[in-house]
């Protein structure tokens, strides 16, 4: 088992660089969502979104398509934390199971690990959580695919400054 | 399925009128007799900027929302189908256009509706879903009648 060739290095395993690699400067839906990252390492991730009435169902609590969103992209961040690489990755099947809506005006917690791999693809398991619940809404398992196709998403990191 | 609304067209006007169905923009029309929806790709759709593909989980909630709203426009139930499963994969990059899904009800029991969307951009498959609603509790235009 062998990690992709361009793994980064012991300085830039440092996670707030991998979360400014990941986000990129200026990303427009993760920036509309306010995610902030709450926690990743060592293939463990954990990101968060506030309530925004623009992304809400007629309950007044944030679409579930939104935690899809917000798991989808913190399973992406636990894989990288795992491989220690930022080398473009892609969901091949991603499952959720809801376990109770999301209460209104209310805001939600992705937590993620990395399972495993293979030679060709990653698997995640993770739970997503609203603000102040102790008890899951939801429940995802994924699998990626490694190593697709793009630049590495490292490349934001050595772009010059505006 | 005898007793419809008069005007069914009107009793689901709404139904994709929620503030997150409009930041996706999914929009409904009429295929050779066929319902199908559309969703135009935006910036803020966009999962990796860096080859400018949608994101998956935007994907996924397209998928959803689709297989909702033709549920119950389907079975006529006066509010949308909470999806309890989605399993959704992902087959080719989805890059920016305009999206359009094909819903097709499995079936639909007394307990659970089973339903599959396609997502298609350009003519070719993207992306497949299978999303499980629990419908025993649901009502329809024939209960309230």
């Amino acid at each position: 088992m062998t990690l992709p060739v361009t793994s980064l290095t012991e300085s830039e395993i440092n996670p707030e660089l991998m979360v400014k690699a990941f986000f990129g400067p200026h990303h427009p839906l993760f920036s509309l969502c306010a995610i902030h990252v709450k926690a990743v390492k060592d293939g463990h991730g954990e990101m968060s979104m506030p309530f925004s009435d623009a992304l809400a169902d007629h309950r007044g609590a944030l679409h579930r398509g939104m935690m899809v969103t917000l798991l989808d992209t913190c399973c992406g961040l636990s894989i990288f934390s795992a491989l220690k690489s930022m080398e473009p990755i892609a969901t091949i099947d991603l499952r959720v199971d809801y376990l109770a809506e999301i209460p209104p005006a209310t805001g939600l917690t992705a937590v993620v690990d990395y399972v495993g791999r293979t030679d060709t693809s990653a698997f995640i398991t993770g739970q997503a959580f609203a603000d102040g619940h102790a008890k899951p809404i939801a429940t995802v398992t994924g699998l990626f695919a490694i190593g697709t196709m793009g630049p590495s998403f490292d490349k934001n990191l050595s772009e010059p400054k505006a | 399925m005898t007793n419809l609304s008069s005007n069914p067209t009107v009793q689901h006007a709404s139904l994709l009128n929620e503030p997150f169905h409009r930041f996706l923009g999914v929009e409904e029309r009429d295929i050779a007799g066929e319902t199908h929806y559309f969703m135009c790709s935006r910036t803020e759709h966009i999962g990796n900027p860096l080859i400018g593909t949608v994101h998956g989980g935007i994907l996924a909630s397209f998928g959803e929302v689709v297989a909702a709203v033709h549920l119950a426009k389907q079975c006529r139930f006066t509010t949308l189908p909470i999806c309890s499963t989605m399993t959704f994969d992902y087959m080719r990059p989805t890059f920016s256009g305009e999206l359009q899904a094909i819903p097709r009800i499995i079936r639909v029991g007394r307990r659970m509706a089973t339903l599959s969307v396609e997502v298609h951009l350009t003519g070719k498959q993207v992306c497949i879903g299978r999303f499980i609603f629990p419908v025993a509790h649901l009502p329809n235009t024939k209960e309230v009648q």
